[in-house]
Parts: C-alpha cells; structure tokens; sequence
C-alpha cells in the first residue's frame, strides 16, 4: 500500500468507457408493507458516484440492499458484474462497506479491529495485521491505532471507519453519509482521501451524502433518488444536460415586450424577480442577440452573467420536476 | 519533501478458504475471553474435577501405592464407579458456570455500537456469524466436559481387565452425547440471551433466571395439576432426564424420555428463533 510515488496508476477512463459499477435492474425493495425502492434502472460507471436524495429518498436502503441487508421484492442489480440475488457473498468480498452510524466493539483496539475485520474478508492472519497498520496509517490514525475504538471522537471513529472499508483493498467502496459529524477541517482532509481512492480507478466509489458540496467537490457521476424513484443522473465532468449553461440578467426596467421577444426565439425564461430574470439558451442563439431584443425594447440590460447549473440547481430541478410529474 | 508518498493500493492476494472463515469469529472471541487473568484462573479451576476424578481412577489401579494407605484402600478400589456415577453433575456444573460467564458479552458486545453492520458487509452470512460465535462455546466447555469424560473412560479401560471397556461401552456413548446436549443447550441460550440482552451482567442473571424460572414454573404446574405436566418447562429436569436416560437409570421426571428431548429441542429451537430474529446487520423499521 505504501509505494513510491513513481507509482501511480494511468488516468482514469471517461465514465462513458468504464464498466458499469452496478447497473440496476427494476429493483425493488419492500421493508414491512412499504415500497422504499420503486423499480430503480440505470447503471453507475463513474469512478466516484454520488447518491443524492433528502432524507426518507431510500438511499441508505439502497445501499444495504446492495449489501444483501434487505432482500430485493423484485428485479436485481448487478454489483461489479455478480447478481444480487444470486452472488451475494460474492459482491460483499469485493465492497467495503462505511455505515452511517457507528460501527465498533468499543472494548477493542482500532489495530485489533481493523485487522479483525480484514481477516472476516479474507486476508490471511498476518496480512490483514499489515494492512490493519498501513490502512489506520494512511487515514492518519497511525498514533492512535492502539487505543480503544471507544475512547475516539466523532472524527476519528469515521476514519476508523474508513480504515476498515479498505483494509481488505475492495473494488468498491460504499460510503453513507461519511461526513457526518466531521469539522470542517476533518471534512476537508476526508474527502481529500476518498478523491485520492478514488482517482487511481482501482476502486470505485458511491458515496451515499444530501450534503451537495461534498458530492460535487468529490463526485464524477450523480444519481438522484427521491421517495424510492430514481429521478435523475448526471455526469458531473461533461454531461452538458446534466449541468444546463444559462444567463442571468438584470433588465433596467421590467418589458414584457423583451419577454416575448426572447421567448419567441426559444429561451426558456424564469422570472426571479420584477428586473432579474434567468435565461436559457437554445441551441445558436448567443449573448449578443439578448442585447439586440433589449435595443429594439428600447431596455438596457444591466447585469448579464454566463452560469452552469450548480449540483444544486440540478437536484432542485429533479425533485421539482418529480414533483410536477407525480 | 516527503520520500515516500502514501498512496492507496488495493490488495490483489489469494484469500483465506471461505468454509473456515466463520473460525476468525470464534479465534477473536477467544482471545478476548482469556484476555482477563480472573477468567483464565476460573478456567483453570473448573478443571479441578476432572483432574481428581482422573488421578482416583489411576490411584485405584495402583496397588503399590494402595498398599502404602491401606485405610483407604477399600475406598479407592470402590471408586470408578462411584465416579462415573457423578462425574456428568461435576463437569457440568462448571461448564454451565463458564457459559454464564462468557456467552453474554459475545453477541452483545458486537450489537452495541452496530458492530454487526460492518461484521455483516463481509463475505459471511448470519449462520456463519452464529457458528462462530457458538464454537467459541463448544471450544470452551469441551476440554471440561466429554474430552476428560472420555479420557477417565479411556484411562479406567486401559487400567481395568480387557473387556471393561467393551462391557462399558454404554457410559462412553452417555458421557459424549450427554456433554454435547448440555454443551448446545446451554451454549445456545446464553447466545438467545446475549443477543437480547445488551448488559452482561444483566445477561448472566437472565440465564440464571431462565433456568431456575423454568424449574419454579414447572414445579407449579405439577402441583396446581397433580400431573407431571409441567416436567415439560422444567429444563434443569429435562436435561437430567435425558442424561440418566441415556446412561439407564432411573429418571427424575415421570413423563416419558421423549416428552424430556422435546423440551431441550424445543428450548433449542427458540434459542435459534431469537437469534435469527435479533441477528441483523440493520433494522427493519417498516
């Protein structure tokens, strides 16, 4: 685990290039009578995949049935190729798994611990003591590394956490809500050792988080889910649908007549405020040309800004659309 | 300037056999259990029984030594078979003490802070995890129980004239079937208890509770119905019973042998009901 920094791992693929992580197959999920996961479809290739959804959207239940917590009602999903429904054991020797909550034998030392769990995935004694080392050493709890797990702080039991997700090297790592509970300072270092995983391609990440920032600082790919449905997916690195470019403008006074004028040109218009409204563009209508509808509206345009749709505009408009749609 | 960069590399070895993967489950427990000297001292005490039952046998075989305390010579030569008569009651007795000890903190400790969730992510499934935990157990209780049994058995065969041990060959079957019964019976309701309740020590009274509440209520019942029925709760009868039915002897109880294997089985069976039922990496909040 500990190399030279010679070596390092080519670049990684484009999404579009990548094998599937998982690909998702009508999956359904009944927890009681209720339908948590409603016929999920799609396939993650990103390096990092982010899972996004407010609270109740279904996906910590995703992230257990892929597992094999939760048995799924209908459907499948394919985890790095082997079948959920038939290769469970499988797919849970190739995942390393960092729950929401904490996950600990408070009596037990993190070395004792780390190692005890990499033993469960296989490695052989000794093996899993090394690595038990160099995992607690590389998320930077090498001092601490012969304490009990049960007198560390928020922070560090979610390294500790992490350390045992990677001990055994999985090829997929899933994270639920990984920095919860962290000061900013330990977010920042966090993430910075996920995008580090991450960016050798050798084990892919889905990072289960409502925190937008942490996802689009992190993530290459998005999936949004909300009350069970899947509603959206995004790639983050080039997907130009996914992160919609559009003007904002601040009119000198308020023209229905430069409304209508733009809108007959195809833009798709929301009105903010009695001044400020944002503007899409269509496809080979430019800038310049908002500047001429104002010049013939007889309106100065006092503000105009070139944006992208943060990660935040696109969940909103995924939970809005799904709104408007149910 | 740093010299070596730490970064990430994955693992791409061969890994451990998947069939005795459960065996790190039990390897871990174990060495938390002798962890503590007070534990390995008890340990060690509990095998006091069988070490004496074993050096009598010898020392009635012994004459030289006999005729040195002919006072007691009459004694010692009576003694095989006074032991093999009590030696089952002697074993298991420390055995269900070491339970009461050590199968409380197994199950709960790993369900305290949600250990099973990352226990669970692995390539195990909630069988192996109670195999595990139940051999932790049966490792245990057996060097107290049927290994010396059978030890005593053998060392008094060798001793005795030749066809002892063909003649005898009963009290072996007896002691092995009669330890491993006891051993699943209580090894499994301690793990029931354990993986129900989270404080051990709350966890030991409850074994305690569930074997002397048994013998109470059937106690109860056979007074209240001037019957035998409730032979049927009455665990610590139930496993008498089969023992001594095992062995040929009379038994405690007046119901029929059958009636006192349905009782251990059914006790058995529930003990895996509730494991089954608590043993989950997560909750099911429907």
């Amino acid at each position: 685990m500990m190399v030279t920094s010679t070596d390092r791992s080519p670049a990684p693929l484009g999404i579009s290039e990548q094998v599937p992580v998982i690909e998702l197959q009508d999956l359904c999920v009944h927890l009681g009578n209720r339908l948590i996961l409603n016929q999920l479809r799609g396939s993650l290739k990103g390096n990092i995949v982010g899972l996004l959804g407010p609270n109740g959207a279904g996906k910590t239940t995703l992230l257990r049935t892929l597992l094999g917590f939760y048995s799924a009602g209908s459907g499948d999903a394919r985890v790095l190729g082997h079948s959920l429904r038939s290769e469970g054991r499988d797919i849970r020797a190739l995942v390393g798994y960092m729950p929401e909550d904490d996950a600990h034998i408070a009596g037990m030392t993190a070395i004792r611990w780390v190692r005890f769990l990499g033993e469960l995935s296989g490695l052989p004694s000794d093996t899993a003591l090394e690595r038990g080392h160099e995992a607690l050493g590389y998320v930077g709890l090498g001092e601490a590394r012969y304490r009990k797990v049960g007198t560390f702080s928020t922070g560090m039991k979610q390294l500790v956490k992490l350390a045992q997700a990677l001990v055994h090297g999985p090829r997929l790592l899933l994270l639920d809500e990984p920095t919860n509970g962290l000061d900013p300072a330990a977010r920042a270092r966090f993430l910075e050792l996920v995008t580090e995983v991450g960016a050798r391609g050798e084990t892919r990440i889905l990072i289960s988080s409502h925190l937008l920032g942490d996802v689009e600082r992190v993530c290459d790919e998005v999936v949004i889910l909300k009350a069970g449905i899947l509603v959206a997916t995004c790639d983050l690195r080039t997907d130009p649908d996914g992160k919609q470019p559009f003007v904002e403008l601040e009119l000198s006074t308020f023209s229905r007549e430069f409304i209508d004028n733009i809108e007959a040109q195809g833009c798709g218009i929301v009105i903010r405020a009695k001044t400020r409204i944002q503007v899409e563009l269509p496809t080979g209508l430019e800038i310049r040309d908002l500047f001429r509808a104002a010049l013939s509206c007889g309106i100065g345009l006092r503000r105009v800004n070139l944006r992208r749709d943060s990660l935040q505009d696109v969940f909103l408009r995924a939970m809005e659309d799904n709104n408007a749609s149910s | 300037m740093p010299v070596l960069d730490r970064v990430w590399k994955r693992w791409k070895g061969t890994a451990t056999s998947i069939h005795g993967r459960f065996f790190v489950i039990t390897r871990f427990a174990l060495a938390d259990a002798f962890a503590s000297r007070t534990f390995l001292a008890f340990y060690v005490l509990c095998f006091l029984p069988s070490l004496i039952a074993l050096l009598a046998v010898y020392l009635s075989h012994n004459t030289a030594i006999l005729e040195q305390a002919s006072a007691i010579q009459d004694w010692l030569i009576e003694i095989p078979e006074w032991i093999f008569h009590h030696l089952f009651g002697w074993q298991a007795m420390p055995a269900f003490l070491i339970a009461v000890v050590v199968a409380p903190s197994l199950i709960a400790a790993d369900m305290g802070h949600n250990a099973l969730a990352v226990v669970l992510s692995r390539p195990i499934t909630r069988r192996e995890y109670i195999l595990g935990k139940l051999t932790v157990l049966l490792v245990l209780l057996s060097p107290l129980t049927w290994v010396p049994a059978l030890a005593l058995f053998g060392l008094q065969a060798s001793l005795a004239n030749g066809s002892w041990g063909v003649t005898n060959l009963r009290i072996a079957a007896a002691y092995l079937i009669g330890h491993w019964i006891w051993m699943l019976v209580i090894s499994l309701l301690g793990l029931a208890v354990s993986a129900t309740v989270r404080f051990a020590t709350l966890a030991r009274g409850a074994i305690l509770a569930i074997f002397l509440v048994s013998a109470v209520a059937g106690g109860i019942i056979n007074q209240l119905t001037r019957s035998s029925l409730g032979d049927l709760l009455h665990l610590p009868k139930a496993v008498t019973s089969v023992v001594m039915g095992l062995f040929g002897a009379p038994t405690p109880s007046d119901l029929p042998i059958m009636f006192n294997w349905a009782t251990l089985i059914v006790a058995a069976l529930l003990s895996l009901w509730v494991l089954n039922r608590r043993l989950r990496a997560c909750e099911e909040i429907a």
